[in-house]
């Protein structure tokens, strides 16, 4: 009988055994593997560093919760103010004088061998500069009549003279300037940002993106992507004219209990397969039904301008109930005083060709630069006044410079004046978060064709952008496809010429 | 010429060779002591060879090292005890091979080779790297960058050599050519031999920048062998080059404060820059140590929604933001309160408080950075913050503070940024406070961007 009982009992086992197949072995795995990875990854989250785990205790299921950065940051938030199309230097902050007595002139064969243009074919004239230019306040910046408010604020700028990029088409050279890629899958600096700090106010997204000038930029939306970082950290495209976010106020006849209900039964469902998953996509998801309820309340409140006093207005020279890069830039200012870590503005149109009134340097232009002298300049000024500006990092560019040579498009005459896509030598300025005030850095030629001194590009902005907000651009990494990405790849050198 | 360039090249492999008999002979001295146990005796067989190979290698570097010293570019000192030292390491290495069948000798010459070892290697290191290479982590890195960038109160008055050139030489020029180096028999660390310049005549020509070696090396292109500091090395920053060049072309002075120069619109800004680094300075992380926060009273602050984190990785100092709060229960202030050591920056906007509580921010004695923008500090609590001797920033804007308040905190000595846009502050308070708050840059805002007819309208072809 006992006999017989061993045989059974031995029998189960093996039958047991056999139910343990190879796809039995994996699945444990996976989930244990995950879980593992979840651990680490919930582990760079622990604001104290890994000793203290107790902090812990509850699992923190908040991607955006704030963190330190590396080092003591000077910068708590930042300003990018992105001028899409790529504004011309010769006519803002790129006095060159002798540019003017080639006037008319044909080009030199020595600044057109071996190098590609975006539309100029043949020989081109050159074209001095179309703007009268003064040196302005304590520094002795230069700066165009075109920008009579920013020339008074002068003394505010560092400007960097001598940038450089290597693509000269629009999509690429933004894709460049936002991703440290010119081609499509990195997270965008902003994004980046985000995933080191988290968002400071628990009720905003920690990136803000505001566009203007009738026009997305040429790269689209993955400017201010979130790549292969989890998309819990890519940029919120926000609305200046009607609902700030698409669909963020409640459908008619629904009340906030319900809503709140709805979210929690969802969010509930969710908890529930990251248990069994542990997918860190899934935490993202619930953070982010979390927040978009909260932001319910807080975002409407944060994006309407019409509180602001009178005197704010005229500052800025807002337009309250339409779209427009005043009313962006106020809000900019609204959203970091809220504790936004990255504000991104995005103003197209100043791709300057010559190829009809809007586009010519001596109307169009004209026109751009009159749209966004007087809030750029109301912005540092506001900024300053509430003690901000030592915290808030304003970066202004485009993706890249233009040709010192008169357009001419399939080596013809253009109907109006225009400059043609350079990537050699352009201007971009930053101001306050840390930045010395009223310097420049970086020269170039007599005739602004190259750069010949204090060369910077892209991933040198982005090191001295993440540098301000207190993070080693080299360690600043995010583990994809078995090795570490970070913002500049394998390049960037921190601009310490201008960090104060 | 081409044998002294022989003995010359030969001589630049003693840096190599040098770590072969230190690697020899106290690996040899690890095997003689094994050798003494039981199970490793068999080792006892290869110890004479190990001190052969040591002392043959040790003699080889002797000569190496010879050839290299004769070049004439260390200090002497220094350099002729190690070259004794060498030479001895060299002899008692041999005596090792000829004693080494005497196991009690060989103890005794086993410890005098790890001393010598130890000393000539250490000298040789002294040599190459410059005084207090090895003990530099003690004395703190901070504590050099410190003493060699020191801050300027006011750069305008600062001698152009000892507080602004002198500064630069130090960081980037005395580790080759100060007292325990002199390469090209430049010494740059006091003004006479500034003047005297090295082996190949004077570096200084006053008042031509690009003729003086000692600006003209520094601009070379980097790849350039005769660039200056050598690659690898910290280089010239943009700031420093420019004041360099300034003060050779402005005649190479050696007593003169800065305004009795001609200064161009660059060279103030790179002057008022070292002024800024002091404030910088004042911002940054104290360097102290402080214990960790009590977790209890983090966990309390952030179930009430404050935003509260250390400033840096790494760090025990603070940051704690309000920012979605303006009404304050009284634990949380009491939580607040009890992290005092660690609290530096502090964000309450919009914070709604009574008298009474606005007082207990007083504790908070190691704050650097205060704002209370559109709250409701009054009058009597903001005497309060007079306590807070460590603030650098503090930002009222907003708030109903008179004159007459702000004066209570005429007495604060770090603060070096104070913001009262949008308070009761008139501009008769003003001038007294900037007369009472001399280092302290005041801002009462009401910036106005006046719109001028450009701004509406359009430029259209006509």
């Amino acid at each position: 009988m006992s006999h017989n009982n061993q045989q059974l009992i031995d029998a189960a086992n093996k039958a047991i055994l056999e139910q343990q197949t190879r796809r039995h072995f994996f699945r444990e795995c996976v989930t244990g593997m995950g879980a593992m990875a979840m651990g680490s990854l919930l582990g760079g989250c622990n604001w104290l560093g890994s000793k203290d785990q107790s902090g812990l205790a509850t699992i923190n299921t908040n991607p955006l919760m704030a963190q330190a950065p590396h080092f003591a940051p000077k910068a708590k938030s930042v300003i990018y103010l992105h001028m899409a199309g790529a504004p011309s230097q010769l006519e803002l902050f790129d006095y060159k004088p002798d540019l003017q007595k080639l006037d008319g002139q044909d080009c030199p064969q020595s600044l057109l061998e071996g190098k590609k243009f975006a539309f100029i074919r043949g020989v081109p004239k050159m074209m001095g500069p179309q703007a009268n230019f003064k040196q302005r306040g304590q520094s002795g910046a230069w700066i165009s009549d075109h920008l009579p408010h920013l020339a008074t604020v002068a003394d505010e700028l560092a400007f960097l003279k001598a940038v450089q990029t290597d693509q000269f088409n629009h999509g690429p050279a933004q894709l460049l300037m936002h991703t440290g890629s010119a081609r499509l899958g990195r997270p965008s600096i902003g994004a980046w940002a985000t995933y080191g700090l988290g968002s400071e106010n628990s009720n905003l997204p920690g990136f803000v993106v505001l566009t203007s000038g009738g026009k997305f930029p040429d790269a689209g939306k993955s400017v201010w992507g979130s790549g292969f970082l989890p998309s819990v950290y890519q940029g919120v495209q926000c609305r200046s004219e009607g609902d700030p976010v698409l669909f963020i106020k409640d459908p008619a006849g629904m009340n906030r209990d319900l809503r709140k209900a709805s979210i929690d039964a969802i969010n509930e469902a969710n908890r529930q397969t990251y248990e069994e998953f542990k997918d860190p996509e899934t935490v993202a998801r619930i953070s982010q039904y979390e927040m978009a309820y909260r932001m319910q309340i807080a975002v409407p409140d944060v994006m309407n301008i019409n509180d602001e006093p009178q005197s704010i207005h005229e500052m800025y020279g807002t337009q309250p109930g339409k779209s427009c890069f005043a009313n962006n830039v106020l809000l900019a200012r609204k959203l970091v005083e809220k504790g936004v870590r990255f504000v991104q503005l995005f103003d197209w149109g100043w791709d300057s060709h010559g190829t009809d009134e809007n586009l010519a340097i001596d109307y169009g232009f004209v026109n751009k630069c009159r749209s966004m002298d007087k809030p750029v300049t109301a912005l540092l000024l506001d900024l300053k006044q509430r003690g901000l500006l030592d915290e808030t990092l304003v970066v202004w560019g485009g993706e890249f410079g233009r040709t010192p040579m008169q357009e001419n498009r399939d080596g013809k005459k253009m109907p109006f004046k225009g400059r043609d896509h350079h990537t050699e030598a352009f201007t971009i300025w930053m101001a306050g978060g840390g930045i010395q005030k009223g310097v420049s850095f970086g020269e170039t030629d007599e005739i602004g064709y190259s750069a010949i001194s204090g060369k910077v590009d892209a991933y040198d902005i982005q090191a001295t952008i993440l540098n301000q907000l207190g993070f080693d651009h080299e360690k600043l990494v995010y583990p994809f496809q078995g090795r570490s990405f970070r913002l500049t790849d394998v390049h960037g050198r921190v601009i310490n010429e201008i960090v104060a | 010429m081409f044998l002294f360039a022989f003995s010359d090249f030969i001589g630049r492999f003693h840096p190599l060779l040098v770590h072969l008999p230190i690697g020899i002979l106290l690996f040899t001295i690890v095997l003689q002591w094994l050798s003494t146990k039981e199970k490793w005796a068999a080792l006892q067989s290869v110890i004479p060879l190990g001190y052969l190979l040591g002392a043959a290698s040790a003699i080889v570097s002797c000569i190496t090292g010879y050839l290299l010293g004769s070049a004439g570019e260390y200090d002497e000192t220094v350099l002729n005890l190690h070259q004794w030292m060498g030479i001895l390491t060299a002899f008692t290495a041999i005596a090792g091979y000829l004693f080494s069948h005497n196991q009690q000798n060989l103890k005794y010459i086993a410890f005098s080779i790890l001393v010598l070892v130890s000393i000539t290697g250490h000298l040789g290191g002294t040599l190459t790297h410059g005084e207090g290479y090895l003990t530099k982590a003690f004395s703190g890195a901070g504590a050099d960058s410190v003493a060699t960038k020191k801050a300027l109160t006011n750069a305008q008055d600062a001698l152009v050599y000892a507080d602004v050139i002198e500064p630069i030489l130090k960081e980037k020029c005395y580790s080759c050519h100060a007292a325990s180096k002199q390469k090209g028999g430049l010494r740059l660390d006091n003004p006479d031999w500034v003047l005297k310049g090295g082996k190949n005549g004077a570096v200084l020509k006053p008042g031509n920048a690009l003729g003086s070696e000692l600006y003209h090396r520094v601009i070379l292109d980097p790849i350039e062998e005769k660039h200056m500091p050598p690659k690898g090395r910290p280089q010239v920053s943009e700031k420093e080059r420019i004041l360099l060049e300034w003060w050779i072309a402005e005649g190479g002075d050696f007593k003169k404060q800065c305004k009795q120069l001609e200064q161009s619109p660059a060279i103030k800004q790179a002057l008022s820059s070292l002024e800024q680094q002091q404030a910088k300075l004042d911002t940054d992380l104290p360097k102290e140590e402080v214990p960790e926060a009590p977790m209890t009273s983090i966990n309390l602050l952030r179930s009430k929604g404050v935003t509260i984190l250390p400033i840096a990785q790494n760090s025990h100092y603070l940051s704690a933001n309000f920012v979605n709060l303006t009404q304050l229960e009284a634990v949380v202030l009491d939580a607040l309160t009890s992290l005092k050591q660690q609290l530096l920056w502090l964000k309450m906007p919009k914070m709604q408080m009574a008298g009474a509580d606005w007082k207990k921010l007083s504790a908070l004695t190691n704050l650097r950075k205060l704002d209370l923008s559109y709250s409701n500090l009054d009058q009597e609590s903001i005497a309060s913050l007079s306590a807070l001797k460590q603030l650098v920033y503090l930002n009222l804007v907003g708030t109903k503070i008179n004159g007459t308040a702000m004066m209570s905190l005429k007495d604060l000595p770090a603060l070096r940024e104070l913001y009262l846009s949008g308070t009761k502050i008139t501009s008769a308070d003003f001038e007294a406070l900037k007369k009472a708050l001399v280092k302290t840059t005041i801002d009462t805002g009401g910036y106005q961007v006046a719109t001028l007819a450009t701004d509406t309208t359009k430029v259209m072809k006509r």
